[in-house]
């Protein structure tokens, strides 16, 4: 009795799986080109060791020619899809928020109206004007024995 | 000694089961005894003889003997694998798990929470403005290439 090949034994059963997986994909809400997706990462800078987070990617060498911390370690990392005029909030570390709200832009252009606090203390006020995909570093509040720098990037 | 207990004494010695003791009466007969002589070197060439024709029907016999242990030996080994071999059902069962795993992942991933590594494609960032209640703030250009830095001086801490 002629047996069946093996890529035919494979293909048979592994075409349903792939079905349902497309429909999973599928059904997985894409993003509006009116929203926009903020990225934070809180990462703790000091001079306790000298490991650099993996997590960080691409940025770990900029981090370190850009300030003078042996140590670098993400804390946490959040991501929001925010319509223009809503606002998130973003818990970070040290009982401080970041509340981050886009605003009308043109083009591939996202604007983000930003502030930080840390209870009822403003530490920063700012309107950034970012290419979809951009990144920009906000840092300096204390942390334990290092500081805080917080990776903000939108798309 | 009687020619009828030499026989005898003749067939155990070609059996391997004389004494000892009684080879000396039996060789003291033999040598006495042309007939019972001619007997116990007539036996005693039985055995050899028996031993090579056993020797040559195997060497006759050893094709055949060594494929019918191939086939022993093919359905044995045959036997095995389809024991180790499972069944259809058992060897997809772990489709629909895992794809039930892919359903719950997506189900319940915090999507708020991200681990996987940072990858800006600009650092063109253009600061509309910028201000602080209770710190002083630089903001840092060090180049098209590193990104721009908002720095947060609380108390000249930092």
């Amino acid at each position: 009795m002629p047996r069946r090949k093996p890529k035919a034994r494979l293909v048979g059963p592994t075409l349903p799986f792939l079905a349902l997986l497309l429909a999973l994909l599928a059904a997985v809400p894409c993003e509006a080109a009116d929203t926009v997706s903020v990225d934070v990462g809180a990462i703790y800078a000091s001079n306790e060791g000298t490991s650099i987070d993996p997590a960080l990617g691409t940025i770990r060498g900029k981090l370190r020619s850009m300030f003078n911390y042996t140590s670098y370690r993400m804390l946490d990392r959040k991501r929001r899809s925010l319509s223009v005029g809503e606002t998130g909030e973003f818990d970070l570390p040290g009982q401080r928020t970041m509340r981050a709200t886009p605003l009308p832009s043109q083009g591939d252009k996202v604007r983000l109206s930003i502030q930080i606090s840390e209870g009822p203390r403003m530490l920063l006020t700012t309107t950034l004007g970012l290419r979809r995909g951009g990144m920009v570093l906000v840092g300096g509040p204390s942390h334990q024995a290092g500081v805080l720098i917080l990776i903000i990037s939108a798309e | 000694m009687d020619c009828r207990v030499a026989l005898g004494m003749i067939e155990a010695k070609a059996d391997g089961l004389l004494p000892r003791e009684a080879e000396g009466e039996l060789a003291a007969h033999l040598a006495g005894c042309p007939a019972c002589a001619a007997e116990d070197a007539a036996i005693s060439a039985t055995g050899p003889a028996l031993r090579a024709l056993a020797g040559i029907r195997a060497m006759e016999k050893r094709p055949a003997l060594d494929a019918m242990w191939t086939r022993v030996r093919a359905g044995i080994e045959e036997g095995r694998a389809a024991r180790r071999r499972p069944s259809w059902i058992a060897r997809w069962a772990w489709i629909p798990v895992a794809a039930a795993l892919a359903v719950l992942a997506l189900l319940f991933y915090p999507a708020g929470t991200d681990r996987s590594p940072f990858h800006p494609s600009s650092f063109d960032v253009a600061v509309e403005d910028v201000e602080s209640d209770v710190a002083t703030v630089a903001l840092v250009d060090k180049g098209e290439d590193l990104p721009r830095v908002i720095w947060i001086i609380e108390d000249a801490k930092t």
